[in-house]
């Protein structure tokens, strides 16, 4: 057991770090989706956008004030795309999904191709902040110094989400909205507000996870999508809805990803999907997701 | 009164079918136009006729740098002999080729059809390649490949209206075999290249040229192609492997991210890094940093070649675009070149004369690559290792030695 340990330390460690930048990613998804039934296409883009911040800051080489910049800028635009996103499907909340999924695949394309434009089409890399940019060793195993630091920051980001929308009476109004958003109605609450905020929230972590993910993926044409399907795949394991959920699927799909991978690497491009097969076979509503969608 | 109201009838219905005709007519007509100044134009050599060459590049999508490159190799050469091929005045319509033969095959079609081209230049996907082969047969017309590297282009589904100016993915892959096999590398080599069409010719070139010549391969892993981001379960299993180098194959994004998570777990350090040369080449160097410190690829080009064609080279691209040249851009450079030789003896521009006056070619000496030939209809031609340094803060290829000599595989 402890040599099978010390062989895929790497490999789970690496699953953390991976999951928890999954999670910051996806919680938003899982919420509007949940809450609001919109299904926002454009989330992978933010994502994105956020990666360019940081390699457009740091392409004079990194520094902190450039890293901390690309989160701050990256956090400012993520709120602003996350209101202009809600205000663009409010008119289409009545329609189906596929319209409000037309109208976010459209803005996504638009906002990629504008990163093509402006950044160009050579995929670009993003260093990490000094200090963190070189490897360290764990029980005799080399790894990346800020993918360790990007479990820690993770970590932190994720029992804080969960605690606000767990423990706190906004976090309440927005499980309530998930639950029953009629009701809420009926209480007097105008859940277009909430939706507004919890889009904002939600695209602003989607861009911050863009500019944590910058030293581990770069930015690159291309990589929006490849992060939303990740994101989707998280949600619809976890639950729509649901932030345990999204916690639980984005762990796990870390772990797939990396320590998976790695047992089993002739299956490497079916094991992801192999997964959300089985849960979709076994849990249709994803782990967490319960029949009204709850959040929990 | 019956007669004027039903003839000013008329007259309108007149005014409006003539006001109808150029608007529907209009495509049509510009075809034709364009078919006048292209198409038909000249026949005879010597004439001083035209020829029309639709260069159909990635202009969107992932491979939209190489896209870049490859329309500065041609504009540079047309520009370097006043636009002409042989006595023919050359003008090109640009295509986007667009990432997928879903897009890149109907670009070949418009700008045989609708733009009635007499030669088509370029393509960088090798399935778009294939899929417009048919359509070059079918118009009895050239296609002269200058980035697509599937050996079934000028292989197993060869036309004789297909050539090729770039390379093949397993002879670029094939050219290291029997350099590494010599080193005696203790532990072998570890194989890694994506796990489509590519990746594939890449992994069998390299293991039947590497071990023919006594190597032993110690791994061998396929990373999902377009959705692997992360590629630290690989690096664990190299590390496992106990190999004692690494021969890979990755372009674009995927060379960068490999390339810096390949330094970030401590492999760099412990076991040096070989490949196919697209994974130093180009913009993907700079995005890759220190990391790509010492790489070792193997290649048909590096701007750095020592030789008077490409000293010229160099300079003039540098001057036109303050940017090192690429394999990408010397290739559809080449497209050109030959283009300019076959149609001095050409009697038509019709497929079957533009093939028969290409296979009648012989060696193309003054290429920056160095001098090469037609072998079947790809080029047999010198490959390099290439070792990446930083001089006066610039990355780039340095030649580290010759491969030798190779031809189609």
């Amino acid at each position: 057991m402890t040599a099978w340990l010390a062989a895929n330390l790497v490999s789970i460690l690496n699953g953390l770090a991976i999951g928890f930048l999954l999670f910051i990613l996806a919680v938003g998804l899982s919420l509007v989706f949940g809450m609001m039934d919109v299904l926002n296409l454009a989330h992978g883009a933010l994502f994105l956008v956020g990666a360019y911040i940081a390699a457009a800051l740091a392409a004079d080489g990194p520094s902190w004030g450039a890293f901390l910049g690309a989160l701050a800028l990256a956090a400012v635009i993520g709120l602003l795309g996350g209101g202009l996103l809600s205000a663009m499907t409010e008119p289409l909340r009545r329609r189906s999904h596929l319209d409000q999924a037309l109208l976010t695949l459209g803005v996504a394309l638009v906002v990629a191709e504008l990163l093509q434009i402006v950044f160009g089409d050579d995929p670009l890399g993003v260093p990490a902040p000094p200090g963190l940019d070189g490897s360290a060793t764990v029980l005799g195993a080399t790894y990346p110094t800020y993918r360790l630091v990007l479990i820690g920051v993770g970590a932190v980001l994720a029992v804080a989400v969960y605690l606000v929308v767990d423990r706190t009476r906004v976090g309440a109004l927005v499980r309530a909205t998930v639950a029953d958003r009629d009701m809420v109605a009926v209480l007097g609450v105008d859940n277009r507000r909430v939706k507004v905020a919890v889009f904002a929230i939600g695209s602003l972590l989607a861009a911050v996870a863009g500019v944590l993910g910058g030293p581990v993926y770069g930015a690159s044409v291309g990589l929006d999508s490849t992060v939303l399907i990740l994101a989707l795949v998280v949600v619809v394991i976890g639950g729509l809805g649901s932030v345990r959920g999204a916690l639980v699927g984005a762990l796990l799909i870390g772990q797939i990803e990396s320590l998976g991978r790695a047992l089993l690497p002739d299956l490497a491009s079916f094991i992801l999907f192999g997964a959300l097969a089985l849960v979709l076979v076994l849990r249709p509503r994803g782990l967490f997701g319960s029949r009204t969608g709850a959040a929990q | 009164m019956v007669d004027r109201t039903l003839s000013r009838r008329k007259l309108l219905q007149l005014l409006g079918a003539a006001g109808a005709v150029p608007i529907l007519s209009a495509p049509v007509l510009s075809a034709c136009g364009s078919s006048v100044g292209g198409g038909g134009g000249g026949t005879a050599p010597g004439g001083g006729g035209a020829v029309k060459v639709g260069l159909v590049i990635p202009q969107s999508g992932v491979y939209a740098a190489l896209g870049t490159d490859m329309q500065r190799g041609w504009d540079l050469w047309l520009r370097q002999h006043d636009t002409k091929f042989g006595n023919f005045t050359v003008t090109t319509v640009i295509a986007d080729e667009g990432e997928n033969p879903q897009s890149g095959v109907p670009a070949v079609q418009r700008v045989l059809q609708a733009d009635q081209v007499d030669v088509v230049v370029g393509i960088v996907n090798s399935a778009t390649a294939l899929g417009a082969a048919p359509l070059m047969a079918e118009a009895k017309k050239t296609l002269l490949v200058a980035n697509a590297g599937a050996a079934d282009i000028t292989g197993k589904a060869r036309t004789p209206y297909v050539w090729r100016t770039s390379f093949q993915n397993a002879q670029v892959a094939a050219a290291a075999g029997p350099y590494l096999a010599q080193r005696n590398i203790p532990g072998g080599i570890f194989l890694i290249a994506p796990d489509y069409a590519a990746g594939t010719e890449v992994r069998a070139g390299f293991k039947k040229a590497y071990e023919g010549a006594g190597g032993r391969i110690a791994g061998e892993a396929a990373p999902p192609f377009g959705t692997t981001q992360d590629y630290q379960p690989f690096l664990s299993q190299i590390r496992q492997s106990g190999a004692g180098a690494v021969f890979c194959f990755f372009a674009g994004a995927e060379a960068v991210r490999f390339v810096q998570q390949y330094a970030q777990f401590g492999l760099k350090n412990t076991t040096p890094l070989y490949g196919s040369g697209f994974l130093t080449e180009g913009g993907v160097l700079n995005a890759q940093g220190d990391a790509a410190l010492g790489v070792q690829t193997s290649l048909f080009y590096s701007d750095r070649l020592d030789n008077p064609a490409n000293r010229a080279f160099v300079d003039a691209y540098r001057a036109a675009y303050q940017a090192p040249p690429t394999c990408y851009a010397v290739a559809t450079w080449d497209a050109a070149e030959v283009l300019g030789r076959a149609l001095g003896s050409a009697t038509a521009l019709d497929g079957d004369s533009v093939s028969a006056a290409l296979g009648r070619l012989g060696a193309v000496d003054n290429s920056p690559r160095g001098s090469w030939t037609f072998d079947g209809q790809s080029p047999r031609q010198t490959f390099y290792l290439r070792t990446v340094d930083r001089v006066n803060g610039q990355l780039g290829n340095a030649i580290t030695t010759s491969l030798g000599e190779l031809g189609q595989v």
